[in-house]
């Protein structure tokens, strides 16, 4: 009897009014699981949904770290877009590069217009590399943010032989804050593997005090790189970089030379954002960190990286939020407030070694508890697990 | 709510991560010279944090108010 309540429940609330459109423009992670999870919640025939994202493929970014010094075939870490998503949603292969909120439309790059009551803006972050002078031209100079760059990297670290490697975010915010921090790790243990760390400086530069965000989890990466003589130098707020001469100057004035160079690409807002006037000044989408939806448009909520959310871009914020989304969406379509609030919760997994690693969770309400996991058996067993369950359970918003 | 012309206001309570000290240098790249950046924050890091980068980046801490529940500091960028 429940169940045929909520069921009847669920399909009658459009009832009586024609057929709503909701539009997601954004097939990354944050796109693919809202639209997974919209499409069970809603009657498809009552309502549209619509998915606009060009690639054909889905990467598991998380893998990147390992897969630049681990010999493994990128085919592991792709999935058509294809298998992921619900047959119950229309998906349009092309670039949305406008929105006009007050007509309620998409502007694609091949000028169709299309229509929305409600959208969903998944649109992610981009990697402005022309920001940094000599990204293109210099060979030294590299990232581990991008298929592309991961395998550049992957062939300029197999060529290493000894030298300084500076490694340091070039704006903030970025993607999964700990990402630096992981890959000093890894590289102090890929060069003692292969008996160049004695000859080899690993450099750690951050734009704050400490060598994290988080004071407490800081206290511990700062005493590892203490130990793996991983050098670490504060409040590194990168300017610019001058490859004529391999060196590196900050915000505060500071010069720091290198053999190679390894930066987090700067960070930005999407195109389409800034060209719709929907984003504060980098492109970020102003958004109600409670409710996700847009701070300006009623009919228009934001998930994922894209956000200006005072949390981490990670995977695990797109995942609670996005269940929050759903929620307060499926509410509106059936003529009632959108009450529920998201809190903040992120959890973030920073990983010391290619087999140990700290968990943390943390909300806008509570600083980051710390979870061990350090068995090297429960770490691998948790890294496979989790990437069985992106594809299996949370990119198809079942979780 | 200050004497001063605030030019960008960042309101980062509840934020730990990426932490008010992050988006108050993002702010400091957007302002102009002269100006004042108001950061408001409910992260007890940020005390020592605030002060301590802006003396390294040789920017002024103008006033620091406690407000409920939260700290304002108002900045000015010096160059």
């Amino acid at each position: 009897m429940k169940t045929v309540s909520i069921v009847t429940s669920l399909k009658n609330y459009t009832e009586g009014t024609k057929m709503k459109n909701i539009v997601i423009i954004g097939g990354g992670f944050s796109g693919l699981a809202t639209a997974n999870h919209l499409a069970r919640k809603v009657d498809r025939k009552k309502v549209k949904i619509t998915l606009i994202e060009p690639k054909e493929e889905n990467i598991y970014e998380p893998e990147y770290l390992f897969w630049v010094f681990q010999d493994k075939p990128i085919s592991n870490l792709l999935k058509p877009i294809s298998k992921l998503l619900s047959k119950k949603v229309n998906w349009i292969k092309t670039t949305a590069t406008k929105i006009d909120p007050e007509k309620n439309t998409v502007i694609t790059d091949n000028e169709d217009n299309i229509p929305y009551d409600f959208l969903v803006l998944a649109t992610g972050a981009r990697m402005a590399h022309e920001q940094v002078d000599g990204y293109c031209t210099a060979d030294n100079v590299c990232e581990f943010y991008t298929k592309e760059g991961v395998i550049h990297l992957k062939e300029k670290l197999r060529e290493f032989d000894g030298g300084t490697i500076v490694i340091t975010p070039t704006t903030v915010p970025y993607k999964c804050p700990p990402a630096p921090i992981e890959f000093a790790f890894l590289l102090d243990k890929y060069l003692r593997k292969r008996g160049i760390r004695h000859k080899s400086t690993i450099k750690f530069l951050y734009p704050l005090s400490r060598a994290f965000t988080m004071a407490e989890p800081a206290k511990r990466v700062e005493k590892l790189f203490a130990k793996r003589n991983i050098k670490f130098t504060p409040f590194f707020n990168f300017e610019t970089v001058d490859t004529n001469n391999n060196k590196l100057l900050s915000l505060e004035g500071e010069e720091i030379g290198y053999e190679g160079l390894i930066i987090v690409p700067p960070h930005e807002g999407q195109d389409v954002i800034k060209a719709s006037g929907l984003g504060d000044k980098e492109g970020w989408i102003t958004t109600d960190r409670y409710t996700m939806k847009h701070t300006e448009y009623n009919n228009i909520y934001a998930i994922g990286d894209g956000t200006n959310l005072p949390v981490s871009k990670s995977g695990a914020v797109s995942h609670f939020s996005s269940n929050i989304l759903v929620k307060n969406l499926v509410a509106e379509l059936k003529g009632k407030e959108p009450k529920v609030k998201y809190s903040g919760l992120t959890i973030c997994f920073i990983i010391t070694s290619f087999h140990k690693s700290m968990l943390l969770h943390f909300s806008y309400e509570y600083p980051p508890k710390k979870y061990g996991l350090h068995s090297t058996f429960l770490f691998g067993l948790f890294k496979k697990a989790f990437k069985y369950a992106y594809f299996m359970f949370l990119i198809k918003g079942r979780l | 709510m200050t004497e001063f012309d605030i030019a960008i206001e960042v309101d980062a309570r509840g934020a730990f991560c990426p932490g008010p000290m992050m988006e108050l240098i993002k702010a400091i790249r957007q302002a102009e010279v002269g100006e004042f950046i108001a950061l408001l924050s409910s992260d007890e890091g940020t005390r020592v944090d605030v002060p301590a980068w802006i003396d390294k980046a040789k920017h002024e801490l103008t006033k620091l108010i406690n407000e409920d529940g939260f700290d304002r500091y108002i900045v000015k960028k010096l160059h």
